[in-house]
């Protein structure tokens, strides 16, 4: 096949940014079960992952620009480039608001914690988690269709950022928890929030990798959906 | 003839891959046109700006019994750049030749099918070819300076085509046109083939703009030039789709997506098959997201 050697390179790119995909998940998996079985010394592990992550995203970016500069690409590998670059800047992103919560959760190791809250920031934790792995998956598979059920799956999360805001402004008598952690909490909530986008994210950005196409009808519904309703 | 063009919505439409890009049509002014719309419009352009469009119905092209190419149908908008890639010997020079009458030059070979020119039909009975070749002007391959001064290649055309006006005008404005004035203006006594091959070539194109055509048709004119050469030919090509309609055959995919409005890809699917339009849109969705995969495989460099 012609441009062979240029083929390569994509694969070794698109190899690359799937390998970086889950190292970060590697990361997320963990904040999660810290989360869930309060393991403060499991979150301290990845405590600076954040700069390495950060490092391999401006090398997949640079790898991305030297392609564009030598080879001129268009269509679907143009495509593929820039698809690339964005989901590489969604694991980095993910990357470093998961390592944020991971120093939350070291912070917050001997706070006093409401356990509604708890439970609802662990819901939503492995929510978010769910919602990542499918982003990716969707990406390597290059399965639109579920990319658009991820943009509906998304919801899920928003009605979790709800109701955890909700308890932490409204915290039941004599169970509150200590205002450090529900303070911790409210970011780590947003945090958590955040790494769900990217993953849907990662997802939508398949779809146009694949068509050309924006899912932006489906966006557009999602931002003009009554939130009165939830 | 006009008529047999498939309207959007034809059922006909399916049986030719590119009158099958209902969706192209309609999102490109270029194909949602009807043949009366097309004319009015080609008329109100020529009215307005003082430049025309073409228009290709139904087009084929034989070398005595080979067909060389088939069922072309092609709008070619005035005031802009229309690109044609393709690999080599899917009929692509064929076509831009027809668009002139050169194609029958040669012996044995002929065109069917109807092109206009405004309202003209080109290759109506009562057409003089020669004075199509005055109103749509071409620049070939390799540049082809007579052997003669820098002016008179620039002033011949037009003294033969009886240019009563002022001569040195003419060929001031030509030259600056054709982005070489600067260079030449001091030795315009100088043969022609004193110039390097980059400025030959712009001396070519002064030459046919000399003639005051309405469409430039060009063959790729840069291939045999080095990228200063070719940048000064593309940044020429800019200022002349102000003043003209241009039709450009390049192999040079970067070229095409650098300076075109539209594209046109022809492509061959069996060997021996006569070329065909493959896929025409703007250029822009042409190199980001062609509706045919043989068209991505070929813009991506995947082809064969």
């Amino acid at each position: 096949m012609p441009r062979e050697t240029f083929q390569q390179e994509l694969d070794a790119l698109l190899a690359e940014v799937l390998d970086f995909g889950g190292e970060v998940e590697g990361t997320l998996e963990n904040m999660v079960r810290a989360m869930e079985e309060r393991d403060a010394a499991l979150a301290e592990k990845e405590l600076g992952v954040d700069v390495s992550y950060k490092v391999r995203g401006a090398e997949i970016d640079e790898e991305c620009m030297i392609l564009q500069a030598r080879q001129a690409p268009v269509a679907r590998d143009l495509r593929l480039l820039y698809t690339v670059q964005a989901v590489s800047n969604h694991l980095v992103r993910s990357g470093t608001l998961t390592e944020h919560i991971c120093h939350a959760l070291v912070d917050t190791a001997e706070c006093e914690r409401n356990e509604d809250l708890e439970a609802t920031l662990v819901e939503m934790a492995r929510t978010a988690k769910r919602l990542f792995h499918e982003g990716l998956d969707i990406f390597r598979d290059r399965d639109i269709d579920r990319a658009k059920d991820l943009q509906a799956a998304d919801d899920k999360v928003d009605l979790l950022y709800s109701e955890a805001m909700n308890l932490i402004a409204n915290p039941s008598d004599g169970s509150a928890g200590d205002p450090e952690w529900r303070m911790r909490a409210a970011l780590m909530v947003h945090y958590l929030e955040r790494i769900a986008d990217h993953g849907v994210d990662i997802g939508g950005r398949t779809v146009f990798l694949v068509t050309g196409e924006r899912i932006e009808s489906a966006m557009q519904q999602y931002i003009n959906r009554d939130l009165r309703e939830e | 003839m006009a008529d047999a063009l498939p309207s959007p919505g034809d059922p006909e439409e399916n049986r030719d891959p590119v009158d099958s890009k209902k969706k192209s049509r309609e999102s490109n002014p270029a194909m949602r046109s009807t043949p009366d719309t097309r004319m009015q419009d080609a008329k109100a352009s020529k009215e307005g700006a003082g430049v025309v469009g073409m228009s290709v119905a139904d087009l084929n092209a034989y070398y005595g019994t080979f067909k060389a190419v088939t069922d072309v149908s092609m709008e070619i908008q005035a005031n802009k750049v229309t690109a044609l890639i393709g690999p080599s010997g899917c009929g692509k020079s064929t076509f831009i030749r027809c668009l002139n009458r050169m194609h029958e030059v040669i012996s044995g070979a002929y065109a069917e099918g109807k092109v206009t020119l405004g309202d003209q039909d080109i290759y109506a009975k009562d057409t003089d070819p020669v004075t199509i070749r005055r109103r749509v002007g071409m620049v070939f391959q390799k540049p082809n300076p007579f052997s003669k001064s820098i002016y008179e290649n620039v002033a011949w055309g037009a003294r033969i085509n009886g240019y009563k006006g002022d001569m040195d005008e003419l060929v001031e404005r030509s030259l600056k046109q054709a982005a070489l004035w600067d260079e030449v203006k001091d030795k315009l006594k100088k043969s022609g083939y004193d110039l390097s091959g980059g400025q030959q070539q712009r001396l070519c194109i002064a030459r046919t703009l000399a003639v005051e055509p309405e469409v430039i048709l060009m063959d790729e004119p840069a291939s045999a030039l080095d990228p200063v050469s070719t940048q000064k030919i593309e940044d020429t090509m800019e200022e002349l789709k102000q003043s003209y309609t241009v039709v450009i055959v390049t192999h040079n995919m970067q070229q095409a997506a650098r300076i075109s409005d539209y594209t046109g890809f022809f492509f061959i699917e069996n060997m021996g098959d006569p070329g065909r339009l493959w896929e025409f849109d703007e250029t822009e969705k042409m190199f980001s997201n062609p509706d045919r995969k043989e068209t991505e495989d070929y813009v991506t460099g995947r082809f064969g």
